[in-house]
Protein backbone atom coordinates (compact mmCIF):
# COMPACT_ATOMS: atom_id res chain seq x y z
CA UNK A 1 0.00 0.00 0.00
CA UNK A 2 2.87 2.36 1.10
CA UNK A 3 4.48 1.81 -2.55
CA UNK A 4 1.77 2.34 -4.54
CA UNK A 5 1.55 5.99 -2.13
CA UNK A 6 4.73 6.63 -3.12
CA UNK A 7 4.47 5.75 -7.07
CA UNK A 8 1.52 8.11 -6.63
CA UNK A 9 2.68 11.05 -4.59
CA UNK A 10 6.65 10.88 -6.63
CA UNK A 11 4.07 10.98 -9.76
CA UNK A 12 2.60 13.98 -7.84
CA UNK A 13 5.75 15.58 -7.55
CA UNK A 14 7.50 15.21 -10.57
CA UNK A 15 3.83 16.29 -12.90
CA UNK A 16 3.95 19.46 -10.00
CA UNK A 17 7.72 20.39 -10.70
CA UNK A 18 7.33 19.90 -14.95
CA UNK A 19 3.84 22.03 -15.34
CA UNK A 20 4.53 25.02 -13.15
CA UNK A 21 7.86 25.48 -15.06
CA UNK A 22 6.46 25.19 -18.37
CA UNK A 23 3.07 26.93 -17.46
CA UNK A 24 5.09 30.19 -16.05
CA UNK A 25 7.39 30.22 -19.27
CA UNK A 26 4.27 29.85 -21.98
CA UNK A 27 2.59 32.40 -19.78
CA UNK A 28 5.12 34.99 -19.94
CA UNK A 29 5.18 34.53 -23.29
CA UNK A 30 1.52 34.09 -24.16
CA UNK A 31 1.12 37.58 -21.86
CA UNK A 32 4.09 38.84 -24.83
CA UNK A 33 1.56 38.00 -27.48
CA UNK A 34 -1.42 38.96 -25.77
CA UNK A 35 -3.05 40.66 -28.93
CA UNK A 36 -3.96 37.24 -30.70
CA UNK A 37 -7.41 36.05 -29.19
CA UNK A 38 -7.05 34.21 -26.20
CA UNK A 39 -10.68 33.09 -24.36
CA UNK A 40 -9.01 31.44 -21.50
CA UNK A 41 -5.32 31.01 -19.81
CA UNK A 42 -6.58 27.23 -20.37
CA UNK A 43 -6.86 27.28 -23.97
CA UNK A 44 -2.65 28.83 -23.96
CA UNK A 45 -1.78 25.46 -22.01
CA UNK A 46 -4.01 23.13 -23.15
CA UNK A 47 -2.15 20.59 -25.29
CA UNK A 48 1.02 21.32 -22.78
CA UNK A 49 -1.51 19.76 -19.82
CA UNK A 50 -2.46 17.24 -21.80
CA UNK A 51 0.54 15.96 -22.54
CA UNK A 52 1.87 15.95 -19.27
CA UNK A 53 -1.45 14.31 -17.86
CA UNK A 54 -1.01 11.82 -20.24
CA UNK A 55 2.62 11.29 -19.04
CA UNK A 56 1.71 11.33 -15.38
CA UNK A 57 -0.92 8.44 -16.35
CA UNK A 58 1.40 6.46 -18.12
CA UNK A 59 4.13 6.96 -15.65
CA UNK A 60 2.25 5.81 -13.12
CA UNK A 61 0.29 3.40 -14.57
CA UNK A 62 3.85 1.26 -15.51
CA UNK A 63 5.39 1.51 -11.88
CA UNK A 64 1.59 0.48 -10.33
CA UNK A 65 1.75 -2.29 -13.01
CA UNK A 66 5.30 -3.25 -12.45
CA UNK A 67 4.58 -3.04 -8.63
CA UNK A 68 2.02 -5.54 -9.02
CA UNK A 69 3.25 -8.06 -11.41
CA UNK A 70 6.57 -7.98 -8.88
CA UNK A 71 3.80 -8.75 -5.86
CA UNK A 72 2.20 -11.53 -8.02
CA UNK A 73 5.56 -12.71 -8.79
CA UNK A 74 6.52 -12.86 -5.11
CA UNK A 75 3.37 -14.42 -4.00
CA UNK A 76 3.74 -17.64 -6.75
CA UNK A 77 7.55 -17.77 -5.64
CA UNK A 78 6.49 -17.85 -2.00
CA UNK A 79 3.26 -19.97 -2.10
CA UNK A 80 4.55 -22.22 -5.04
CA UNK A 81 7.28 -23.11 -2.55
CA UNK A 82 4.74 -23.69 0.20
CA UNK A 83 2.89 -26.00 -2.28
CA UNK A 84 5.94 -27.95 -3.26
CA UNK A 85 6.96 -28.28 0.63
CA UNK A 86 3.43 -29.68 1.17
CA UNK A 87 3.17 -31.79 -1.88
CA UNK A 88 7.04 -33.12 -0.94
CA UNK A 89 5.50 -33.99 3.03
CA UNK A 90 2.45 -35.75 1.10
CA UNK A 91 5.67 -38.18 -0.42
CA UNK A 92 7.10 -38.11 3.00
CA UNK A 93 9.79 -35.56 2.86
CA UNK A 94 8.71 -33.38 6.26
CA UNK A 95 12.25 -32.36 6.47
CA UNK A 96 13.34 -30.08 4.57
CA UNK A 97 12.79 -26.36 4.51
CA UNK A 98 10.39 -24.80 2.88
CA UNK A 99 12.29 -22.12 2.41
CA UNK A 100 9.94 -19.50 0.77
CA UNK A 101 10.81 -15.80 -0.57
CA UNK A 102 11.92 -12.82 2.46
CA UNK A 103 8.70 -11.21 2.31
CA UNK A 104 7.46 -10.84 5.85
CA UNK A 105 3.87 -12.53 5.51
CA UNK A 106 5.29 -15.31 3.24
CA UNK A 107 8.44 -16.10 5.39
CA UNK A 108 6.57 -16.57 8.43
CA UNK A 109 4.16 -18.52 6.46
CA UNK A 110 6.55 -20.70 5.46
CA UNK A 111 8.12 -20.84 8.97
CA UNK A 112 4.72 -22.17 10.13
CA UNK A 113 4.30 -25.23 7.54
CA UNK A 114 7.69 -26.29 8.97
CA UNK A 115 6.86 -26.27 12.29
CA UNK A 116 3.40 -28.16 11.24
CA UNK A 117 5.49 -30.78 9.32
CA UNK A 118 8.34 -30.65 12.22
CA UNK A 119 5.69 -31.48 14.84
CA UNK A 120 4.37 -34.54 12.24
CA UNK A 121 8.09 -35.83 11.68
CA UNK A 122 8.68 -35.86 15.52
CA UNK A 123 5.61 -37.55 16.32
CA UNK A 124 6.10 -40.25 13.58
CA UNK A 125 9.34 -41.20 14.80
CA UNK A 126 8.36 -41.33 18.40
CA UNK A 127 5.89 -43.83 17.10
CA UNK A 128 8.50 -45.76 14.89
CA UNK A 129 10.86 -46.09 17.55
CA UNK A 130 8.61 -47.54 19.79
CA UNK A 131 7.24 -49.89 17.57
CA UNK A 132 10.86 -50.80 16.50
CA UNK A 133 11.40 -50.85 20.15
CA UNK A 134 8.52 -53.33 20.72
CA UNK A 135 9.33 -55.54 17.95
CA UNK A 136 12.67 -56.39 19.33
CA UNK A 137 10.71 -58.04 22.01
CA UNK A 138 12.34 -58.64 25.52
CA UNK A 139 9.43 -57.50 27.57
CA UNK A 140 6.79 -59.09 30.03
CA UNK A 141 3.70 -59.70 28.56
CA UNK A 142 1.66 -57.55 30.15
CA UNK A 143 4.59 -54.79 29.18
CA UNK A 144 3.93 -56.05 25.96
CA UNK A 145 0.33 -55.45 25.80
CA UNK A 146 0.01 -52.12 27.78
CA UNK A 147 3.06 -50.63 25.47
CA UNK A 148 0.60 -51.68 22.39
CA UNK A 149 -1.90 -50.19 23.53
CA UNK A 150 -0.81 -47.13 24.32
CA UNK A 151 1.22 -47.01 20.46
CA UNK A 152 -2.11 -47.62 18.70
CA UNK A 153 -3.79 -44.51 20.81
CA UNK A 154 -0.58 -42.47 19.82
CA UNK A 155 -0.97 -43.41 16.29
CA UNK A 156 -4.73 -42.38 16.43
CA UNK A 157 -3.32 -38.99 16.83
CA UNK A 158 -1.72 -38.79 13.99
CA UNK A 159 -3.76 -36.46 12.05
CA UNK A 160 -6.58 -35.82 13.75
CA UNK B 1 11.10 -26.81 -3.03
CA UNK B 2 11.41 -25.22 -5.82
CA UNK B 3 9.27 -23.84 -8.74
CA UNK B 4 6.82 -21.28 -8.88
CA UNK B 5 4.03 -23.10 -10.03
CA UNK B 6 2.93 -27.07 -8.11
CA UNK B 7 2.53 -29.43 -11.01
CA UNK B 8 -0.79 -31.07 -11.18
CA UNK B 9 -2.51 -27.77 -9.93
CA UNK B 10 -3.91 -24.68 -11.26
CA UNK B 11 -1.96 -21.41 -11.50
CA UNK B 12 -1.51 -20.23 -7.71
CA UNK B 13 -2.62 -16.77 -8.78
CA UNK B 14 -5.42 -16.71 -11.96
CA UNK B 15 -4.32 -14.31 -15.11
CA UNK B 16 -7.61 -12.96 -14.96
CA UNK B 17 -7.46 -11.50 -11.72
CA UNK B 18 -3.83 -10.41 -12.48
CA UNK B 19 -5.49 -8.67 -15.73
CA UNK B 20 -8.34 -7.62 -13.64
CA UNK B 21 -6.02 -6.08 -10.99
CA UNK B 22 -4.22 -4.27 -13.47
CA UNK B 23 -7.40 -3.23 -15.12
CA UNK B 24 -8.82 -1.17 -11.43
CA UNK B 25 -5.19 -0.28 -11.21
CA UNK B 26 -5.74 1.75 -14.74
CA UNK B 27 -8.98 2.99 -13.96
CA UNK B 28 -7.95 4.07 -10.50
CA UNK B 29 -5.02 6.40 -12.21
CA UNK B 30 -7.39 7.60 -15.07
CA UNK B 31 -9.62 8.51 -12.96
CA UNK B 32 -7.11 10.28 -10.37
CA UNK B 33 -5.67 11.86 -13.66
CA UNK B 34 -9.15 13.05 -15.07
CA UNK B 35 -9.93 14.37 -11.61
CA UNK B 36 -6.54 16.89 -11.49
CA UNK B 37 -7.30 17.54 -15.56
CA UNK B 38 -11.36 18.91 -14.25
CA UNK B 39 -9.78 21.15 -11.33
CA UNK B 40 -7.01 22.68 -13.50
CA UNK B 41 -9.90 23.04 -16.14
CA UNK B 42 -12.31 25.05 -13.75
CA UNK B 43 -8.74 26.84 -12.30
CA UNK B 44 -7.36 28.20 -15.54
CA UNK B 45 -10.84 29.10 -17.82
CA UNK B 46 -11.93 32.04 -16.64
CA UNK B 47 -12.38 33.79 -19.49
CA UNK B 48 -9.66 36.86 -20.00
CA UNK B 49 -10.39 40.56 -21.24
CA UNK B 50 -10.49 41.29 -24.60
CA UNK B 51 -7.61 44.13 -24.37
CA UNK B 52 -4.10 43.45 -25.25
CA UNK B 53 -3.36 45.09 -21.83
CA UNK B 54 -6.23 43.14 -19.96
CA UNK B 55 -4.69 39.70 -21.29
CA UNK B 56 -1.54 40.60 -20.32
CA UNK B 57 -1.87 41.83 -16.78
CA UNK B 58 -4.15 38.36 -16.17
CA UNK B 59 -1.61 36.41 -17.29
CA UNK B 60 1.37 37.79 -15.42
CA UNK B 61 -1.08 37.89 -12.04
CA UNK B 62 -1.87 34.51 -12.52
CA UNK B 63 1.71 33.68 -12.40
CA UNK B 64 1.99 33.72 -8.44
CA UNK B 65 -0.80 32.01 -7.96
CA UNK B 66 -0.06 28.67 -10.14
CA UNK B 67 1.80 27.47 -8.04
CA UNK B 68 -0.44 26.56 -5.21
CA UNK B 69 -3.08 25.66 -7.68
CA UNK B 70 -1.11 23.35 -8.97
CA UNK B 71 -0.07 22.05 -5.70
CA UNK B 72 -3.33 21.76 -4.01
CA UNK B 73 -4.72 20.16 -7.51
CA UNK B 74 -1.57 17.45 -7.48
CA UNK B 75 -2.40 17.13 -3.66
CA UNK B 76 -6.20 16.14 -4.32
CA UNK B 77 -5.50 13.87 -7.35
CA UNK B 78 -2.43 12.18 -4.74
CA UNK B 79 -5.47 11.60 -2.09
CA UNK B 80 -7.76 10.35 -4.38
CA UNK B 81 -5.80 8.22 -6.11
CA UNK B 82 -4.00 7.07 -3.14
CA UNK B 83 -7.44 6.40 -1.40
CA UNK B 84 -8.69 3.92 -3.95
CA UNK B 85 -5.32 2.42 -4.88
CA UNK B 86 -5.65 1.79 -1.23
CA UNK B 87 -9.44 -0.03 -1.17
CA UNK B 88 -7.87 -1.61 -4.15
CA UNK B 89 -4.80 -3.04 -1.91
CA UNK B 90 -7.90 -4.22 0.33
CA UNK B 91 -9.13 -6.09 -2.24
CA UNK B 92 -5.54 -8.03 -3.13
CA UNK B 93 -5.58 -9.01 0.60
CA UNK B 94 -8.92 -10.12 0.41
CA UNK B 95 -8.09 -12.65 -1.56
CA UNK B 96 -4.51 -13.60 -1.10
CA UNK B 97 -3.78 -12.96 2.51
CA UNK B 98 -7.45 -13.97 3.11
CA UNK B 99 -6.79 -17.75 2.36
CA UNK B 100 -3.43 -17.87 3.87
CA UNK B 101 -4.30 -16.46 7.35
CA UNK B 102 -7.17 -19.41 6.82
CA UNK B 103 -4.70 -21.87 5.70
CA UNK B 104 -2.22 -20.27 9.33
CA UNK B 105 -5.79 -20.70 11.41
CA UNK B 106 -6.07 -24.78 10.14
CA UNK B 107 -2.42 -24.97 11.15
CA UNK B 108 -2.48 -23.91 14.50
CA UNK B 109 -5.68 -26.13 15.02
CA UNK B 110 -3.79 -29.36 13.57
CA UNK B 111 -1.14 -28.99 16.02
CA UNK B 112 -2.87 -28.04 18.74
CA UNK B 113 -4.25 -31.60 18.44
CA UNK B 114 -7.87 -30.81 17.59
CA UNK B 115 -9.68 -32.53 14.68
CA UNK B 116 -8.89 -30.97 11.37
CA UNK B 117 -11.19 -30.29 8.66
CA UNK B 118 -10.52 -30.30 4.80
CA UNK B 119 -9.27 -27.17 3.94
CA UNK B 120 -11.70 -25.69 1.46
CA UNK B 121 -11.38 -21.67 0.04
CA UNK B 122 -14.28 -19.37 -1.04
CA UNK B 123 -15.00 -19.17 -4.78
CA UNK B 124 -12.46 -16.51 -6.35
CA UNK B 125 -9.73 -16.90 -3.88
CA UNK B 126 -6.65 -17.30 -4.97
CA UNK B 127 -4.05 -19.73 -3.87
CA UNK B 128 -6.10 -22.40 -4.58
CA UNK B 129 -3.38 -24.77 -4.77
CA UNK B 130 -2.21 -24.49 -1.18
CA UNK B 131 -5.53 -26.10 0.00
CA UNK B 132 -5.26 -28.99 -2.36
CA UNK B 133 -1.69 -29.52 -1.33
CA UNK B 134 -2.66 -29.21 2.46
CA UNK B 135 -5.58 -31.98 2.15
CA UNK B 136 -3.50 -34.49 0.07
CA UNK B 137 -0.94 -34.15 2.56
CA UNK B 138 -3.71 -34.79 5.76
CA UNK B 139 -5.56 -37.14 3.62
CA UNK B 140 -2.16 -39.36 2.84
CA UNK B 141 -1.31 -39.05 7.01
CA UNK B 142 -4.75 -40.72 7.96
CA UNK B 143 -4.39 -43.44 4.94
CA UNK B 144 -1.52 -44.13 6.27
CA UNK B 145 -2.50 -43.84 10.18
CA UNK B 146 -5.59 -46.02 8.52
CA UNK B 147 -3.07 -48.50 7.26
CA UNK B 148 -0.92 -48.71 10.52
CA UNK B 149 -4.37 -49.43 12.73
CA UNK B 150 -5.65 -51.68 10.50
CA UNK B 151 -2.15 -53.88 10.76
CA UNK B 152 -1.87 -53.49 14.33
CA UNK B 153 -5.85 -54.66 14.38
CA UNK B 154 -5.36 -57.64 12.07
CA UNK B 155 -2.29 -58.81 14.28
CA UNK B 156 -4.72 -58.63 17.39
CA UNK B 157 -6.95 -61.09 15.86
CA UNK B 158 -4.53 -63.82 16.39
CA UNK B 159 -4.74 -63.41 19.84
CA UNK B 160 -7.39 -65.81 19.47
CA UNK B 161 -4.73 -68.62 18.89
CA UNK B 162 -2.06 -69.22 21.66
CA UNK B 163 -0.16 -66.57 23.19
CA UNK B 164 3.28 -67.48 21.29
CA UNK B 165 1.56 -66.94 17.88
CA UNK B 166 -0.03 -63.64 19.34
CA UNK B 167 2.71 -62.57 20.29
CA UNK B 168 5.03 -63.06 17.31
CA UNK B 169 2.33 -61.62 15.28
CA UNK B 170 2.27 -58.32 17.07
CA UNK B 171 5.87 -58.04 16.68
CA UNK B 172 5.62 -58.90 12.76
CA UNK B 173 3.06 -56.44 12.41
CA UNK B 174 5.17 -53.92 14.33
CA UNK B 175 7.99 -54.92 12.23
CA UNK B 176 6.14 -53.66 9.40
CA UNK B 177 4.51 -50.60 10.67
CA UNK B 178 7.77 -49.38 11.83
CA UNK B 179 9.34 -50.26 8.45
CA UNK B 180 6.35 -48.33 6.48
CA UNK B 181 7.21 -45.19 9.05
CA UNK B 182 10.65 -45.15 7.39
CA UNK B 183 9.84 -43.15 4.52
CA UNK B 184 9.04 -40.25 6.82
CA UNK B 185 12.46 -38.31 7.00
Amino acid sequence: MLAFAAIIVAGGVIFWKLVDAEFQRVFLQAAIRGHYTIHSAFDIVRDLLVYHLAGLFLGVLLAGSALVLLLVAATRRGIGKAVASLLASAAGDLSTPTGTCPIGEFERFGKKIDATRSDTLDTVLKVRSEAAALAAGGMSPEEFRLRWDELKQRIRRIAP
Amino acid sequence: MSGPEAPGYGPLVQPRYVHGLLLRLCVNFAGGVGVLFVILYFALSRPLPGDYAGIYLALRNLSPFLRPILAVSVLVYALLACGSTSALCVYILHKVAGPLYRMEMVMDQYRSGAPTRTVSFRNGDQIQALAQAFNLWIGTLRRDRQRWLATMKDAERHCLQDEATCRAEMEEALRRVAGDMARYR
